[in-house]
Order: structure tokens, then sequence, then C-alpha cells
């Protein structure tokens, strides 16, 4: 579990989520920026990030939409080709706010669908970390998520970490070009 | 409000480099603190005379105002642990003396914390006998080549002095070049 300083967790439960308030809610007005009073209606639609929207849901204040992120077009962009969903600039945090989510709305198909998600986007990436050098940054790199980018960087130094040591200098390995060196001056 | 300057705050942080940091946002930290103390009247506003057990309007508005507060402090504290932690890995990285840069982007509490993380390294090391900050990474040699980078002038190294002049190469103990090196006064010269 992510821990209280974690400042990744921190970030990821900051991603808004639409809720409908089964409640009034009073003195909260910035909430809505659409009230004119200073509070909050109920049934009002409003954007709230994850953390508030949470401890809300919890005590049956609200309840959550579920987010464009584990929508049908969502699901339609993985079945057809999951490696290519960019979920770098979209949704970075797709995995952790999926798990988080999950529990507090009613959907039970979510928890598969990113199982599915991660599970088909797993080989294109490992056989990419493997591949790739320490500098250049393929470009599919921008298109993972937070959680597989740490995946991504584990395999690729590991993988350099291998070359090196494959290579290492123990004084017989480094095989030179045997030329043809003849001394032509005979002097 | 509702812990959005909180989060840019350590949106900053994260920007930044592993062991790197950004200079210390005096400001919106002391905003965020403000934003605290606004949150905190509403929720006195919202609960006077209430009986607390009624769920009614007042009781989830303070409810949130209760919450906003809870996270910006999360957020805040997450900001001086990750800025202390870094802090505490440059005394292992670069050493007893920060170059200017580093200092500059600390503030004054963050300076002292930091003479008085060294005050408890060296007087734990005085205690061992033992200089824990150097080998960080296990050496092949104990002696290795290194070049001088900039003038250094005269070194008494152990029981004869070496002149460090500009560019000159030298072949010096691991555990005397360390603390050069980790300046960036001299480089290890690799063949």
């Amino acid at each position: 579990m992510p821990g209280y300083y974690d400042i990744s967790d921190i970030l990821m439960e900051d991603e808004a989520v639409s809720v409908v308030f089964h409640v009034g809610a009073n003195g909260v007005g910035l909430l809505d920026p659409g009230t004119e009073t200073n509070s909050v209606e109920k049934g009002a639609k409003i954007d709230l990030p994850f953390w508030l929207a949470h401890e809300l849901c919890r005590r049956r204040a609200v309840s959550i939409t579920i987010p464009s992120c584990f929508g049908q077009k969502m699901k339609k962009d993985v079945q057809a080709d999951a490696a290519c969903v960019d979920l770098g600039t979209r949704y970075p945090y797709f995995y952790e706010f999926g798990c988080k989510l999950f529990p507090l709305v009613g959907d039970k198909s979510i928890g598969p669908f990113l199982r599915h998600t991660f599970a088909n986007r797993y080989k294109e990436m490992l056989s990419k970390s493997h591949t790739a050098s320490l500098n250049a940054i393929p470009k599919f790199v921008l298109r993972l998520s937070k959680e597989e980018y740490q995946l991504f960087e584990a395999a690729r130094s590991s993988m350099v970490e291998f070359k090196k040591w494959r290579v290492r200098d123990l004084g017989l390995m480094k095989t030179t070009i045997v030329g043809h060196k003849r001394k032509t001056d005979l002097h | 409000m509702y812990a959005r300057r909180a989060a840019q705050l350590l949106q900053e942080l994260s920007s930044c480099e592993e062991g790197q940091l950004p200079p210390y946002n005096g400001d919106k930290f002391d905003q965020v603190i403000r934003e605290c103390e606004e949150h905190s009247r509403q929720f006195q506003s919202l609960i006077r005379d209430k009986d607390i057990e009624t769920k009614n309007e007042d009781h989830y508005g303070s409810f949130i105002h209760h919450l906003s507060i809870i996270r910006n402090k999360r957020c805040l504290m997450a900001y001086m642990y990750k800025r202390a932690e870094v802090i505490q890995s440059n005394r292992w990285n670069v050493g007893r003396v920060l170059p200017r840069e580093i200092q500059d982007k600390l503030n004054f509490s963050e300076q002292e914390y930091f003479k008085d993380y060294c005050g408890v390294i060296d007087s734990y090391m005085k205690d061992l006998d033992l200089d824990l900050t150097v080998d960080m990474v296990p050496p092949k040699d104990p002696y290795i080549r290194v070049r001088v980078l900039s003038e250094i002038g005269e070194v008494s190294l152990g029981d004869h002095a070496v002149s460090l002049t500009k560019d000159s190469f030298h072949f010096l103990r691991r555990t005397d070049a360390e603390p050069f090196i980790s300046q960036g006064l001299m480089e290890e010269f690799v063949e």
C-alpha cells in the first residue's frame, strides 16, 4: 500500500471524477462553479478531486460516475490494439486509479478490464525494454503509464547491466584482429 | 482552494530529477497555510451551535472543509519529507560542504537541518572511528590514477605532501582522492 508520504499516490488522488451529490452541502460553493449561493444542491453533478470523492462516497454523500478512462470507448480501443493506447499522456495513473476506484463504483468489470489491458501491453513492453539502449527513448515509452514506465526502466537498466557484465574485462575476452603486420623495415 | 495549490507544490517537486531539488517555494507554502486557515474559519462557522449527530447540509459542508485541511496537511508534510530525504542523500553523495547552487535552493531551516544531520553523522563516525562516507561503491583497487581539473595547491596526504596543480596526474590512494572527486576538482583517469 502506498505510504502517507508517497508523492505519486498523492498526485494520483488529485485526478478529477464526476460525482452526483445525494445530499446538499453548505459553505462549499467554490466546488461548483455554476452555483450562485455558497452551497451545493442535492442532485448536482460536479467534478471533484478523487481524494474528496472517495471520502464522500464512503459516507454515501455522493455517488461516483465511471470516468471515461474505463468507459465503453476505452474498452473498444483496448480491444482493437492494447499496446497503442496512449496511457502516458491521457491517463498516467491508469492502473492505480482503477484499483482505488473499483470498490467504490458498482461496475464489476473494471477489475478484469485492468488485468486484460495490462497483460496485452506487457508483452510488447517487455520485448522493447530488452532491446532499448540507455540513451535513446523510444517513442512508445511516452504511451506508458507511470507504473508501466517503472517496470520498463527496471527491465532496461537490468538488461544494460547484463550486457556490461558479459563483456567485462577478464583479460581474455578482447580479441584484436591479428593483421598481417610485417616489418618491411629490415634494418 | 480545496488543495489545488498544494498539489501544484508537489508537481513542482516531482518534476525534478531524482536527487535534485527545486528552490524552496516559500510563497506557495504560505498560501497553502492561509488556505487551511480559511477552511478552518468556514468549518467553525458551519458547526457552531449545531448538534454533531444531525447529518444536514452544514454537516456535509463542514466535513468537506475538514477533509481539505487534512489533504493540505498531507501535501505539505510530503513536500517537507521529500526535501529532507534529498538533503540527507546530499550529505552522502556530495559531502560536508554543499556547493552554492544547492545551498541557494534550501530555505534557512533546511540549511540548519543539513548542518545538524552532518553533526549527527560525524559524531556517530567518531564513535566508530570509521569514515562511512568513503568507498560508497566497493573499489577494485586501493589506488587510482587521477587528473586534477582545477588548481588545488599543496595538500598533505598521509606522510607526504603533494602539489596538486591543474592538469597534473597523480597516483593516489582512493580514500584520499574521493573528497576531491566528489567536489568535481579531480577526475579519475581511465585509460
